[in-house]
């Protein structure tokens, strides 16, 4: 018995086996016991016969290959693409599925080929023998037959495969209907023929999804430019957006999930549809921004920026439309906005609003399109074509040679914020929501100048004049507002200042109350007593003879705040301070509202009252220097809102500057106001107009000191970088400045460079010997 | 302020002898400004000008609403005058005039 055992070979064995290996691989029904018989001989074989794992194996292959042969003559046969095709998946389905049946019985040939080859190579560990014995996936037996399948068949029809299913799948795309199982299923064989375990989507991707990626870019490179050749750009986006979407639900119908395919596919889409044609496409966008074309610019937008830097040149053209629009804009109005501060705030926020819903209904908002607008917007807020602001340029030692003409931007904005905090027609119309939506507008604009530092001066100036005449519209808008300047950002050290001038108004107010409290007899008079440091630091002071009545208050003024106060000295601002007075005349008697230097000049009629005193007799009488003379006279003989001025005078001029010497004044004693066309014997009038809070020669030197300022500021901000970098290049030195600056205003390349040479020939710097373009700080 | 401006009216109107004038004063808001009566205006301390805060007072109290008034300036026997704030410090190590190196003895103090 054992010896006839020993005595099995393959030989003996396979005829038995054949047919039933042949029958599986044909489909045919196999019986139980020659299911199990199959088992019985492979495992006989592989036991009894040393070399019958190799036989076994080499027969099996035969047979294998001799079924896949049959199945391609018969796939071969069909003529026809779709034919072709269902024959096909036809084939391969049954024989895929014997793939899962056929190792089976084999699994003891299988182990015997392991374990000899585990002992020519010990390597092999047991648990990957394990492995093979478990996973069908892995099986040899499988293996064989997959390989076997793609050597035999697959490499010699796979040609005619992928073209037959592209050319289905182009059928589909020209609206023709089919089953798309076909082109699923031939996918599928191409995925699961792959024997290769490291990358099992090898075969499908180096044939099925090349041949896919390839028909699909040819398709669409004829398709594509015909369209956009019959059809223009405006048709051709809407096309090549609904076929972008389309070609992306076919992919994830014939494509294998999971693979990246899809991806792939898409953006070879994107390349043929729109990469290809940016620049045609793009030569559209400036057209359609101009035109305000939104829903044509949103499709431009989407599809453009599928493909890299696509919407770069998009981001440009809008940039260029809202700074030629804009300036257009501010040019054509230019008569009102540079005389009226709230036509031009108005008119820039006007444009302002435009461009945001542009962005918004074109561009959804995008960070990249909001940039572009921004950087715009600045230019045209900062532009100098319409009006500028001369800043003069600086002859002292440290100074620039001189600056570029600014925008004078603003000095209206802070014209405007004027208007909104002062009792003026304009606040008195506007209710306080009216007004703080408004102030938060001045904010927005603010965001976009570069020198803001010029609004703060101008919005100190007008708070100044508020606080001091008291025609601030709303105390509290007013300190919301210093704090919303803090919130955007404007320096700590500027905001504090203005902060400390509200102090300072409500300690004063404290201190008038206890004066008037402290005397009987002055009533007449209030006191503002500030801190210099806050409020009037480097103006210049101007000398007024006091008349009389103004006078006698001073030491008692004086007196009471020594009391109050030591280790401190006072100086008078006549220039700042004001009043009321009647006029009692022929016709009537009046309240007039004038500043302390008209007063001086009116009183000098109080001793003689009908006489005509000559304009050197007055300066001799109020001392008044000769421009804060003229500047006098001249709002009381020509203020702007009377019909009949206060004073006459002769010889007759157009210009404050031609008073002479001798030219005479008068009170004239017909002054009346006019209401309806008749004059009143009462009335109120205020005379003060601005007042005047600088000299004109401290207004010149204003300007200087902005100059001066940016120079320090400048060279501070230099000193606090260097001190913190020890070294640093010129290029990253700018873009730090520029950013600690910002708030203040823009540092001109100019000035950095003056500035950098100034500290290098003072040695608190030095450049590199290396390098000419690093920095090195020295202590 | 308008409360003023009845009283100024019906006096006006009522007070005969002024009347002969022809402008009389109503009202007058005079505005003076205060300083330190100081030689120099910077403490030699801090190097902050005397009518700000010193500097050690600017970053404490960023914003104490009467702050600046605490931060009063001192004035030495010397005549030498800085910050109080400062001085006080200074005394602790050094009990003399950081300019002019005489002993330090308080004057007078701003307020």
């Amino acid at each position: 018995m054992l010896k006839e055992k020993g005595q099995i070979t393959f030989e003996d064995k396979w005829p038995s086996m054949r047919p039933i290996v042949l029958k599986l691989l044909k489909q045919e029904t196999v019986t139980q016991t020659e299911w199990q018989d199959l088992f019985g001989a492979v495992h006989s074989v592989c036991l009894w016969d040393e070399r019958g794992p190799y036989k076994l194996r080499d027969s099996l292959q035969q047979d294998i290959t001799m079924y896949i042969k049959q199945a391609q003559v018969r796939v071969l046969a069909q003529r026809e693409d779709q034919a072709l095709l269902k024959a096909y998946i036809a084939e391969w389905g049954k024989f895929f599925t014997q793939c899962n049946y056929l190792p089976t019985p084999f699994r003891q040939l299988e182990n015997s080929i392991n374990s000899i080859s585990k002992v020519t190579s010990s390597n092999t560990s047991s648990s990957q023998k394990k492995n093979n014995n478990n996973n069908i996936e892995d099986s040899l037996v499988r293996k064989l037959m997959l390989d076997s399948w793609n050597q035999s068949i697959f490499v010699d029809i796979k040609e005619r495969l992928q073209d037959s299913a592209m050319k289905l799948v182009q059928a589909e795309r020209n609206g023709e209907s089919f089953d798309s199982q076909l082109v699923i299923g031939v996918r599928e064989s191409y995925v699961n023929l792959c024997s290769n375990t490291i990358d099992k989507l090898q075969i499908y991707r180096e044939n099925f999804e090349a041949a896919y990626m390839q028909a699909t870019e040819e398709f669409y490179k004829l398709k594509a430019s015909e369209h956009l050749l019959a059809n223009g750009v405006q048709s051709y986006m809407k096309y090549a957006d609904q076929r972008l979407k389309e070609e992306e639900a076919r992919a994830h119908r014939y494509l294998e999930p999971g693979s990246g395919s899809v991806a792939a596919l898409t953006q070879c889409c994107e390349r043929v549809l729109i990469g290809e044609h940016l620049p045609t496409l793009l030569a559209e966008s400036a057209t359609l921004i101009k035109a305000g074309e939104t829903e044509k610019l949103q499709l431009m937008f989407r599809l453009l920026d599928r493909v890299p830097e696509g919407v770069v040149p998009i981001l440009r053209d809008l940039e260029a439309h809202i700074v030629s629009a804009g300036l257009a804009d501010m040019v054509a109005s230019a008569d009102i906005i540079t005389t009226d501060s709230e036509k031009y705030v108005e008119r820039l926020l006007d444009l302002f609003r435009k461009f945001s819903m542009l962005v918004k209904d074109a561009f959804l908002d995008d960070p990249r399109f909001l940039t572009a607008r921004d950087k715009a917007y600045k230019c045209v807020v900062n532009d100098t074509t319409v009006f500028k602001l001369e800043l003069p340029s600086s002859t002292l030692a440290r100074g620039s040679k001189g600056t570029a003409p600014e925008s004078k931007c603003p000095e209206l904005l802070a014209n405007y914020c004027d208007m909104l905090l002062r009792k003026t027609p304009l606040s008195k119309r506007l209710t306080s929501e009216q007004i703080e939506i408004r102030l938060r507008d001045v904010l927005l604009v603010l965001k976009y100048i570069e020198n803001k530092d010029v609004f703060m001066r101008y919005h100190k100036v007008h708070l100044t004049r508020r606080l001091i005449l008291d025609s601030s519209a709303d105390s509290e808008k007013e300190e919301d507002m210093v704090e919303w300047l803090r919130e955007v950002g404007m320096p700590a050290d500027y905001v504090n200042k203005l902060a400390r001038m509200f102090q300072d108004v409500k300690v004063s107010e404290d201190l008038n109350t206890q004066f008037r409290a402290d005397t009987t007899r002055h009533d007449a008079i209030n006191i503002k007593i500030l801190n210099a440091g806050a409020w009037a630091r480097g103006s210049e002071r101007v000398t007024v003879s006091l008349p009389l009545e103004l006078e006698d208050y001073i030491p008692e003024v004086e007196e009471f705040y020594k009391k109050k106060h030591s280790g401190r000295k006072l100086q008078w601002y006549h220039h700042m301070s004001n009043g009321t007075i009647t006029f009692a005349n022929s016709v009537g008697r009046f309240d007039l509202d004038v500043t302390t230097f008209q007063m001086a000049v009116l009183f000098a009629w109080n001793q003689r009252p009908m006489e005509k005193i000559s304009y050197e007799n007055l300066r001799l009488a109020t001392e008044l220097p000769d421009p804060e003379l003229r500047r006098t006279l001249w709002s009381l003989v020509a203020f702007p809102k009377l019909k009949r001025q206060l004073l006459c005078y002769d010889p007759l001029i157009q210009n404050p500057k031609d008073f002479v010497q001798n030219t005479i004044f008068w009170v004239n004693q017909e002054f009346a106001l006019i209401k309806n066309g008749k004059p009143q014997r009462r009335g109120k009038i205020n005379l003060i107009g601005r007042l005047q809070l600088s000299t004109e020669r401290s207004q010149i030197e204003d300007n200087h000191s902005i100059v001066q300022l940016r120079i320090l500021r400048t060279q501070e901000a230099i000193i606090k970088i260097l001190k913190m970098r020890k070294r640093i290049t010129n290029t990253a030195l700018q873009s730090e400045l520029v950013e600690i600056l910002k708030n203040m205003f823009l540092p001109s390349k100019k000035m950095i460079k003056e500035q950098l040479e100034w500290l290098i020939e003072h040695k608190y710097m030095r450049r590199d010997d290396e390098d000419i373009n690093t920095f090195i700080y020295m202590a | 302020m308008s409360g003023e401006d009845c009283d100024g009216m019906d006096r006006g109107d009522n007070d005969g002898p002024k009347s002969d004038k022809m402008f009389t004063l109503k009202k007058w808001n005079a505005v003076a400004m205060w300083s330190w009566d100081v030689e120099c205006d910077t403490c030699a301390i801090c190097r902050v000008q005397v009518m700000d805060a010193c500097l050690r007072c600017q970053g404490e109290s960023k914003k104490d609403s009467y702050g600046k008034q605490d931060c009063v300036v001192v004035w030495g026997e010397c005549n030498h005058s800085f910050h109080f704030c400062c001085m006080s410090l200074w005394v602790k190590q050094n009990n003399r005039c950081p300019l002019c190196q005489q002993e330090w003895s308080i004057q007078r103090m701003g307020k």
